[in-house]
């Protein structure tokens, strides 16, 4: 069974990849449909994976050179994280089918690229297969970055050395080598280093401003992508090889990423800066969460690191409410015509769907109960509570400095969703453009309220949730017992979030039926305040007169410049456009494909 | 039997916050007044208040929102719940499963939030700028709160409310250097709230609305003087199954503490004097500053307690 789902897995980015080559005749409508049904079948396979409770299961690919030929390969892992990037890929599908905002043909074959690159990598059992797949996904969004580096390419080499380092000599550089041979101390420390590099790269690409489709693919995909590789080289095959200080590394670079994107998404004027800020928030999370995993495990701490694992498992779903909220802020952009948050507001009325679905999901990007982040925020807390404790100052600072970090992230994104949302919908329109917004067709309102849904039940129900999708994980990496009937969420020292919410709901209906009895017809005032009129010259109010969230946050000052080694000036420069490089990857690519299967693929 | 005594506390604790919560804001303002050496107004003055206000004609704007709607009753609503969920005069209250410090501390937080939202949608300059300071006041004063709940939450290994206050009764809650350094830290966060102009409920909301609005404001003050009492002050505190002279002592022993809270609150304000607006960031630093070295003190004394 396992097999045949991991057989029709890997035709998805084969889909995928076609698609990308059909992108220049198809309509964008016609490739976002086709986006859509690709990944509803590949998430309905992942569903059918884990209710079967599919075991792990791995396939040799007839490619690869001597010796090292390429393997494909599921666990709960990897279905877990597939499930989260084939539902935001739905809803990105589904989204560009219906919503109707402008894309270039270019976008929608890089996104493709990108996406099937992405979901190789997360099928890859072996370092040469998952180095592929990143160099897709990532030379697609290299190619879009403002400030191109050539520091960003490196990505997939540093990844393909943190696997090599963990490979025991003598062996392909496979996973089910390294799990047979746990590596040494060195090795595994060396190969944590490399990925937290990686993965920081990761949280630093940003793409063009202004294109939709590639900030939702970069939010859907790399924010699980990126919790995936943490877990899977610095908790999982690493086991018990490496040593704790890679851990509080992690747990302090994590806490650094998370504190500065959320404090820039309290100070950005732009509103899809804002989201791009809060996506890359929850991967500075989920590595000081993999920290704390690999601190907790090596400590034989089992409820410590199923709670951070649990933390950083959630914070992977995260990735879908940084989608809702990027395709919901392209959305306002398209009605109401600006990006800048100061020339929007009124939103609510205007668009009441794309609010509906801004609004929830920035809602569980923050840390106010019953919302995921809180779910997220607890746990973290718990594990950090629960955590090895040596008494010395120096090994318990990071702990101490790690939890200032979350708790300072947390309150940013709070901030900063309450800026976004507070100024962009509610209020009053700010300029007669915003005035004249239009919502977007109902089915993409649908696709995105239906996203934003999933997160939402993920923080009423965070315990039965990870238990329905996340058990063996919890268990295999961490060896927690049913997480939903006596870990984290049971008995005792316990977070009830169903409770929770209905302690509130109750609370306040009781308050609305209070204010319910006391029905009084009220008295209608001008939209100005204390009820007078606007003046005539000024139809939407003085500018000046509305908090237009400029003033929550300084902006972070700027990191100290590092001279970046350029790439070759002469065979860029040379290259007539940037698509011209594109195509020059892809070729590449197919070539090395080529060779390698011509080559033979024998073990 | 347990079950139902634990509803009936549950029931007479919420009542009990109901009622005093305007009480508490009244006899603040008298003992305010009279250690400045003037008259003072009359202590229930508060409830005459909203009285008043529940009997008034709203003003509504055309421009608001369903948030404009909804935020008084749901920020009563939320302060309700962080109410609910902190004891007074007894530990094993129905809700005490619940009652998690961490969640209490988000219920705080989003109080905030949804006042701030309905100061947004009222669309006005002064509300708006209002509830932009107070959100850039927060940003050092909720992970503040966060960190004293972590150090609490490692010295008690937990987050529970009726366990930490059972820890602090048998002096277990140690060490008392963090304990004490992290009680200086709630203060000074509870005093930039304190400190800061309350203006923004009066612009936004009228009538019922601004009633519920001032009521929720109340009770927010209440429970944070019911938090730092229950917290480090836990005594006379009895249990659910005590029976009615427990919960007597226990309900005596808490007015005792809550005159007590409100006689020093009143004092250091009458003291210092307002603390001007520039200042605050200064108070609450230091209060952010000490709940982290709280959170030190407890890690790097593992082992010597």
């Amino acid at each position: 069974m396992s097999d045949a789902i991991l057989l029709l897995l890997s035709l998805q980015p084969a889909g995928l990849l076609l698609l990308a080559l059909c992108a220049g005749f198809l309509p964008a409508a016609g490739a976002g449909l086709a986006m859509a049904g690709l990944n509803s079948v590949g998430a309905a396979l992942c569903v059918i994976a884990l209710a079967l409770g599919a075991p792990a299961a791995e396939l040799p690919l007839p490619i690869g050179p001597p010796g090292m030929s390429m393997h494909i390969g599921i666990d709960a892992l990897s279905i877990y994280v597939l499930l989260l990037v084939f539902t935001a890929g739905c809803a990105i599908g589904a989204f560009q089918a219906y919503a109707g905002l402008p894309v270039t043909r270019m976008a929608i074959c890089r996104a493709a690229i990108c996406s099937a690159g992405g979901m190789l990598a997360l099928l890859a059992a072996d370092g040469i297969l998952l180095t592929i797949g990143l160099t897709l996904a990532v030379g697609a969004l290299w190619l879009d970055t403002r400030r191109r580096h050539a520091t960003a390419l490196l990505i997939p080499l540093l990844l393909l050395g943190a696997v090599a380092l963990l490979t025991p000599p003598g062996f392909a550089p496979r996973f089910d080598a390294i799990r047979t041979a746990p590596p040494g101390l060195m090795h595994s420390s060396a190969a944590v280093l490399l990925t937290m590099a990686a993965v920081t790269g990761l949280a630093s690409l940003k793409p063009a401003e202004r294109c939709w489709l590639r900030q939702a693919v970069l939010a859907g995909l790399m924010m699980p992508l990126s919790a995936y590789l943490l877990l899977r080289l610095t908790v999982e095959l690493p086991g018990a090889g490496a040593h704790p200080v890679w851990g509080f590394l992690l747990m302090l670079c994590g806490g650094v990423i998370a504190v500065r994107q959320s404090w820039c998404a309290g100070a950005d004027g732009q509103i899809d800066g804002i989201a791009d800020a809060l996506v890359r928030t929850q991967i500075g999370l989920a590595m000081t969460g993999a920290g704390l995993t690999v601190i907790a495990r090596l400590a034989d701490l089992p409820a410590a690191s199923g709670h951070a694992l649990a933390d950083t498992l959630l914070l992977a779903a995260g990735g879908l409410a940084g989608t809702v909220v990027v395709l919901a802020v392209h959305a306002v952009a398209s009605g109401a015509g600006s990006y800048r948050l100061s020339r929007l507001g009124g939103l609510v009325h205007l668009m009441p769907g794309t609010a509906a679905a801004l609004a929830l999901g920035l809602a569980s990007l923050t840390i106010l109960p019953p919302g995921p982040g809180f779910a997220c925020l607890w746990l973290l807390m718990r594990a950090l509570v629960s955590a090895p404790r040596t008494g010395g100052l120096v090994a318990d600072i990071p702990l101490a400095a790690a939890a200032a970090a979350v708790a300072i992230a947390g309150v940013l994104a709070t901030t900063a969703a309450l800026r976004l949302g507070g100024v962009a919908l509610l209020s009053r329109p700010r300029s007669p453009r915003g005035a004249g917004a239009g919502d977007i067709p109902r089915p993409a309102q649908l696709a995105m309220l239906a996203l934003s849904c999933i997160p939402v039940l993920l923080g009423l129900l965070p315990g039965p949730a990870l238990a329905l999708l996340a058990d063996p994980i919890l268990h295999g990496l961490t060896g927690v017992e049913a997480l939903a009937r006596g870990g984290p969420f049971g008995a005792g020292s316990a977070y009830l979030a169903l409770p929770v919410a209905a302690l509130l709901g109750l609370s306040t209906g009781a308050a609305l039926l209070a204010r319910r009895q006391r029905r009084t017809e009220a008295r209608l005032a001008g939209p100005w305040f204390d009820g007078a009129q606007p003046p005539a010259g000024l139809p939407f109010g003085d500018p000046l007169a509305q908090s237009a969230g400029e003033g929550f946050l300084p902006p972070l000052p700027a990191w100290p410049t590092v001279p970046m080694p350029a790439m070759p000036p002469s065979p860029v420069r040379r290259l007539k456009s940037v698509q011209t490089g594109f195509w020059l990857i892809l070729a590449g690519a197919a070539a090395c494909l080529i060779i390698l299967a011509l080559t033979g693929a024998t073990e | 039997m347990r079950l139902y005594l634990a509803l009936l506390t549950q029931g007479l604790h919420i009542a009990l916050l109901l009622a005093m919560a305007p009480l508490v804001a009244g006899v603040t303002d008298w003992l305010a007044a009279r250690m400045a050496g003037r008259a003072g107004p009359p202590v229930l003055l508060a409830w005459r208040d909203l009285v008043r206000l529940w009997r008034k004609t709203p003003v509504t704007q055309d421009n608001l929102s369903v948030v404009s709607e909804v935020a008084p009753a749901a920020g009563l609503g939320t302060m309700l719940a962080a109410a609910a969920l902190v004891p007074s005069f007894t530990l094993g209250m129905a809700l005490s499963p619940l009652a998690d410090t961490l969640v209490i501390a988000a219920l705080m937080i989003a109080g905030r939030v949804i006042f701030a939202l309905a100061a947004f949608d009222s669309g006005a300059a002064r509300p708006g700028l209002a509830a932009q300071d107070a959100a850039s006041l927060a940003v050092l004063a909720e992970p503040a709160l966060i960190l004293f709940v972590v150090a609490l939450g490692m010295m008690a290994a937990g987050f529970n409310i009726d366990q930490i206050i059972a820890q602090q009764q048998e002096g277990m809650l140690l060490p008392a250097v963090a304990s004490t350094v992290a009680l200086t830290a709630l203060l000074g966060v509870v005093l930039g709230e304190a400190a800061t102009r309350d203006s923004l409920r009066d612009q936004v909301f009228s009538g019922p609305d601004l009633a519920l609005a001032k009521l929720a404001g109340w009770l927010r003050r209440l429970v944070w003087i019911d938090l730092i009492g229950a917290l480090f002050l836990p005594i006379g505190m009895s249990t659910a199954e005590a029976g009615p002279i427990g919960w007597l002592i226990g309900l005596l022993a808490w007015g005792g503490k809550l005159f007590f809270f409100l006689f020093c609150l009143c004092g250091v304000q009458t003291a210092l004097g307002r603390i001007p607006r520039h200042s605050l960031p200064n108070l609450i630093g230091v209060a952010a500053l000490l709940a982290l070295l709280a959170v030190v003190i407890v890690l790097a004394s593992t082992g010597a307690v």
